[in-house]
């Protein structure tokens, strides 16, 4: 279901006066988008969840901040973006415990299995392992374009930034993974 | 390779299908001749489908969450934790009411409220009753004091220097009895004779006629002085000698500078 501007609007006034079922058809909207820009940031599907769950919190309390003729859903986006940075910051040492732990058979099936098939489990396990190595700008445009399937126009509003600077970060961000896949996956640098 | 360079963010556009069909035509034609940038475009293709693999990926995760009891359990946890803190009304500035130029006339507004404050401090504490022509304000009686003290000075000053010309004058006189006046006499009979000329209307303002009619008497003398030529015959040195003690000019000049010394404004 696509819902207009106009539709959105009608939904927050009647969410600010209180009524709750205006409020969980905004849940339902959007909180898919939420959880996919969460799930792409932090990878985890709980974390990811905890999020959605504090983003419409915080939409709820700040819902008379909220101007009529911004773009709601770059600005709700924008709203999950800092907390799933917040919440990687928060959790970075577990997360890389996690990582530790991980076996080097899982690598070493990465390695063998992705020559043959891009869509290997391998390959997709190397790709997703070296996104976590770009920088933070790099990595959210990365994934937000091929993860989220946003384009560049919404990444520019949700990021605050401008749709040159967005596509200068995700030439970047591809030209970083391919350096540092090319080894593992045969490429010439 | 050079040529290459420039068409690798061309690559990527072309890869990720964000390009016109003019541009990409004319990267498909380049691709055909170029070995290097083939494989590029190969490779690029191959992380970008693996990239999108891990969305797809994350779209299964999608699928397989029940998004209906997720929201129920999203809006009891917001309202669980009470009620909304109270704010203004959403996109509503009751003090700047849907006017254009919100953030110029707001700058405006201040502006003009703290030049009304300072405006009230400065009345306030009178400071602009003392104008600053006050500061030099001076009446009519002491400048008139200041016009009688200048002339004053100006004419003691002129009557010093013609006492010197003129005694000079009177004591010179050569054995072969012609007279002559020193070069520096002379300089100074003519600067005398300018000096006077801006005396006269000092003399008139200050109405000192005494003053002024010994220094006219003066003027005379030097006046008779520059027509004669510096050297001077012996009779006309006696001449002009016999004027300076017929008319006690010298006598004169000593008691009017003893009056003017005395009355010293």
């Amino acid at each position: 279901m696509i819902a207009t501007h106009e539709d959105v609007s009608i939904l927050l006034d009647r969410a600010s006066q209180g009524d709750r079922q205006a409020f969980k058809n905004i849940v339902g909207l959007y909180q898919q988008k939420v959880f996919l820009l969460a799930y792409s940031i932090l990878g985890h599907r709980e974390d990811a969840l905890d999020v959605v769950q504090e983003t419409f919190m915080r939409l709820y309390q700040k819902l008379d901040a909220y101007e009529k003729d911004r773009n709601f859903q770059a600005w709700l986006l924008q709203i999950a973006k800092n907390l799933s940075i917040d919440y990687y910051r928060k959790h970075r040492e577990k997360r890389r415990e996690m990582e530790s732990l991980r076996s080097v058979e899982e690598l070493q099936l990465a390695a063998d299995d992705h020559r043959s098939d891009p869509e290997s489990p391998g390959l997709r396990h190397v790709i997703s392992r070296n996104i976590e190595r770009l920088g933070e700008r790099q990595r959210l445009i990365f994934v937000m374009k091929h993860l989220n399937g946003l384009e560049y126009r919404e990444i520019a509003q949700v990021l605050g930034i401008s749709v040159g600077t967005v596509k200068s970060l995700h030439f970047k961000a591809v030209r970083n993974l391919r350096n540092w896949l090319s080894p593992e996956l045969g490429m010439q640098p | 390779m050079n040529k290459c360079r420039g068409k690798k963010p061309d690559l990527l556009a072309y890869v990720g299908g964000e390009m016109s069909d003019r541009d990409r035509e004319d990267i498909r034609r380049h691709i055909e001749a170029c070995p290097a940038c083939a494989d590029e475009v190969r490779e690029l293709e191959r992380l970008l489908e693996g990239a999108d693999s891990l969305g797809r990926e994350m779209r299964q995760v999608l699928a397989g969450i029940d998004w209906d009891a997720q929201a129920e359990k999203v809006v009891s946890a917001v309202w669980d934790r009470g009620p909304r803190p109270l704010g203004k009304p959403r996109g509503v500035r009751p003090w700047l009411p849907a006017l254009p130029f919100g953030p110029v006339l707001a700058g405006l507004l201040i502006g003009i409220l703290v030049g009304a404050a300072a405006m009230f401090f400065v009345l306030r504490d009178g400071t602009l009753r003392k104008t600053p022509a006050e500061a030099f304000f001076a009446s009519g009686e002491f400048l008139s004091r200041v016009d009688q003290e200048i002339a004053r000075r100006e004419t003691l000053d002129y009557l010093e220097k013609s006492q010197y010309v003129l005694l000079e004058l009177a004591q010179t006189q050569t054995e072969s009895g012609e007279c002559r006046l020193s070069e520096a006499a002379t300089l100074k009979t003519r600067e005398l004779l300018s000096k006077k000329k801006y005396l006269n209307p000092q003399l008139e303002k200050a109405r000192m006629a005494k003053a002024k009619a010994i220094c006219d008497q003066i003027e005379i003398l030097f006046y008779e002085l520059a027509q004669i030529s510096e050297s001077l015959t012996p009779a006309q040195c006696r001449g002009i000698q016999n004027l300076i003690e017929e008319r006690n000019i010298l006598l004169k000049i000593k008691l009017l500078k003893k009056e003017l010394q005395e009355s010293e404004v």
